[in-house]
């Protein structure tokens, strides 16, 4: 009941919506246009912007975090000592507002900011302003690191609990029949955290594709929005700026249609390859 | 004494309509001001304490956000019974009829004509519907460029004479004030105020003889040659150009007050005074800054400065009537008081006997406004003008940003607006 309320209602509710013309002012009925907005969309270059960006930050962010806090999963497991610690301190960024982090990252990546200050000093290049919030490929890559660094810890503690439940005697069998560290991971450790690391791809592609408020945060501070248009950005303006929450509604379909192939997708092969040692 | 007796008059009016009634609770929603909150908290306090029966709840929300709050509310059917937009924002609610007139007895005027006469010609046309008033102004104002005459000295230029009269020359003297290490700016001569095109980006455009919208309204973007001016001035002054300024950097106005070195002019209205003195008093009082007219191209064929910008207040049409009227009420008690608002927030309501007054005379700068207002105006009205500004910032940014050419991007916004334009055609 409470599921069918907050999940499929608002969806059904937007599925109807995506068939109408409404302005969101408007005290006249919506004007049914049947496929009228998605023959729009489908037209329409901000679209397949919108698209490709999302392809793209959803592709960057996804790789760097399903990597990243897998390889932080595996060295904070084999710490003896400050694992708690190192938990915590991975983790604390999750629990930050997404508004917050970005508003945190926009002063980073301001100018004047430390992101300019510690590579010109890396790269011995004073002065230079490698144009975080401007340039288009810098301000995709600047939204991935805010998003990378909010949620890694949050997906390394997955991995944690993953690799804490993988039986140590089959880690040790392996160690004492000679094989290395590598070997271990790859034909022990990798095959079992299958499950787990199923879970974070679609978790963590799931909230790639919903990410909103640090392009939203970005756009409004000066930032422009073509290369961070991502569809739920496009899905907001086309709402809350052209008013039109019909052919909001039906980008919000699309989007909702693309996470549902995508989840089944990553399913599909996960189940292909599945392994037990037991 | 002719204000005084309007006033007594009001208050007398107000008094009969006073009755037992029902209680009635007032929901008014607004933007943050630091330096109106107190002043109307008051009034609320005072109109209640005149009214028993009337609650007023007052809600603020940052200037950014509010008009995406409240159109998400109306779209709900559960909006403010009060609240006020800029006036290109709110237009759309009076279009789509989602606020209601007013009667003029409950505001204590004999006629619509009579509340007509009362302000600056024009300045209520936005509000002003088929014999009908929908809205009363908060503010209304137009931006001029306030200067720390300290950093002009600095650089060999005397602040009396040699302030940028034109954008040409704002463009060499903010070269001469600008400091950078490498490519970043340490301080900026001069920005603009960036994501609010329709004020300033339009005027630009038609001194040069250019607009936005033709005069029926039915085509956008008139007047090519004025518009690649535009553009190529905006691609010069970002990034990419000179590099004078740029729509990441912290607005300009917005550090102006601080006077730490950062920015020397800015774009901005009135009530920036007040801001100053309450934000810096010591910078307030020394005398250090000024305010000059809104520039003009040196090839301007029309000596226009920027276009007005304005709030409205105005009341939820879906209020019970009882509640309509008892809001218009409160809306003219608070606007009895222009000259508090002028002296205590900055904010000018253009009434004919405020401006005529000599506390209004007695303002700093208060001339440069008025001579700036003389040749300024309101936009053309679009209930798509959200979505124009929009676009306007899409090509501002492109060019100076992006590295796309101005032709392009003036071929872009040319397609978007029109299409914009179909749809409600």
């Amino acid at each position: 009941m409470f599921f069918g309320l907050f999940s499929i209602y608002p969806v059904l509710n937007a599925l109807y919506l995506s068939f109408f013309q409404k302005h969101l002012l408007s005290t006249a009925a919506p004007r049914f246009i049947g496929f009228g907005n998605y023959q729009y969309l489908f037209q329409s270059p901000t679209f397949w912007n919108s698209l490709t960006v999302t392809g793209i930050f959803t592709g960057g962010t996804f790789a760097m975090l399903v990597g990243l806090s897998l390889v932080l999963a595996l060295f904070i497991s084999s710490r003896k000592r400050f694992q708690r610690f190192l938990q915590l301190a991975f983790f604390s960024p999750a629990v930050v507002s997404t508004v917050v982090a970005a508003a945190i990252w926009l002063l980073i990546f301001d100018p004047r900011g430390i992101a300019n200050q510690l590579v010109n000093t890396l790269a011995g290049t004073p002065g230079v302003d490698r144009r975080w919030l401007v340039a288009p490929s810098m301000l995709q890559l600047a939204t991935m690191l805010v998003y990378v660094w909010k949620y890694v810890g949050y997906f390394t503690i997955i991995f944690i609990a993953g690799i804490s439940s993988i039986p140590r005697s089959l880690v040790e069998a392996a160690r004492v029949d000679g094989a290395s560290v590598w070997q271990t991971f790859w034909k022990v450790t990798f095959p079992l955290l299958k499950p787990t690391t199923l879970l974070v791809s679609v978790v963590a592609m799931i909230q790639c594709l919903r990410t909103f408020s640090t392009q939203y945060l970005f756009s409004q501070a000066g930032s422009p929005r073509g290369p961070i248009d991502v569809i739920t950005l496009n899905v907001y303006h086309t709402a809350v700026r052209t008013f039109q929450i019909g052919r909001a509604s039906a980008l919000s379909i699309i989007l909702f249609a693309i996470m549902l192939f995508l989840s089944w997708l990553q399913f599909r092969v996960a189940r292909s390859e599945e392994v037990s040692y037991l | 004494m002719k204000r005084a007796a309007w006033f007594l008059v009001m208050l007398l009016a107000l008094g009969l309509v006073a009755t037992a009634a029902n209680p009635v609770k007032i929901t008014f929603w607004t933007h943050e001001d630091p330096n109106r909150t107190p002043l109307e908290e008051e009034y609320i306090r005072r109109f209640q304490a005149l009214y028993p029966h009337v609650t007023i709840e007052r809600v603020t929300y940052p200037s950014a956000r509010i008009a995406e709050v409240l159109l998400t509310a109306f779209a709900a059917g559960k909006g403010p019974d009060m609240f006020n937009l800029e006036v290109n924002d709110a237009y759309p609610y009076l279009v789509m009829g989602r606020v209601a007139p007013l009667r003029p007895e409950w505001v204590g005027y004999a006629s619509v004509d009579s509340i007509l006469g009362a302000y600056l010609g024009g300045t209520l046309d936005p509000v002003y519907r088929d014999g009908k008033l929908y809205g009363l102004p908060l503010e209304l104002t137009i931006w001029s460029v306030f200067v720390n005459e300290k950093y002009l000295r600095e650089v060999g230029l005397d602040p009396d004479t040699d302030y940028p009269h034109t954008w040409e020359q704002m463009m060499e003297v903010s070269e001469k004030l600008v400091i950078r290490e490498g490519d970043i700016i340490k301080r900026r001569g001069f920005d603009f105020r960036y994501g609010y095109y329709v004020e300033w980006l339009l005027a630009m455009v038609e001194q040069l003889g250019g607009a936005f919208l033709s005069p029926d309204g039915q085509t956008a973007v008139i007047g090519d040659e004025a518009w690649l001016q535009v553009l190529r001035y905006m691609q010069q002054w970002g990034p990419l150009g000179k590099n004078l300024g740029s729509p990441t950097y912290t607005p300009a106005r917005n550090l102006f007050n601080y006077d730490r070195n950062e920015v020397t002019m800015c774009l901005t209205g009135f009530y920036q005074i007040a801001r100053i003195r309450t934000q810096n008093p010591a910078f307030y009082e020394s005398g250090e800054w000024m305010v000059i007219p809104f520039p003009v191209f040196e090839n301007a064929v029309n000596d226009v400065a920027s276009h007005y910008y304005g709030h409205y207040y105005m009341v939820n049409a879906q209020s019970s009537l009882e509640t309509q009227e008892w809001t218009w009420r409160f809306i003219a008690y608070m606007l009895s008081n222009p000259e508090e608002y002028l002296t205590r927030v900055g904010l000018i309501q253009p009434r004919k006997d405020l401006l005529a007054s000599d506390v209004y005379a007695a303002q700093p700068y208060g001339d440069v406004f008025a001579s700036d207002m003389a040749r300024s105006s309101l936009v053309q009205l679009h209930v798509a003008n959200p979505e124009f500004k929009q676009l306007l910032d899409e090509a501002v940014k492109a060019v100076m940003l992006q590295g796309v050419t101005p032709e392009a991007a003036l071929a872009t916004l040319r397609t978007k607006a029109n299409e914009v334009l179909a749809e409600y055609k």
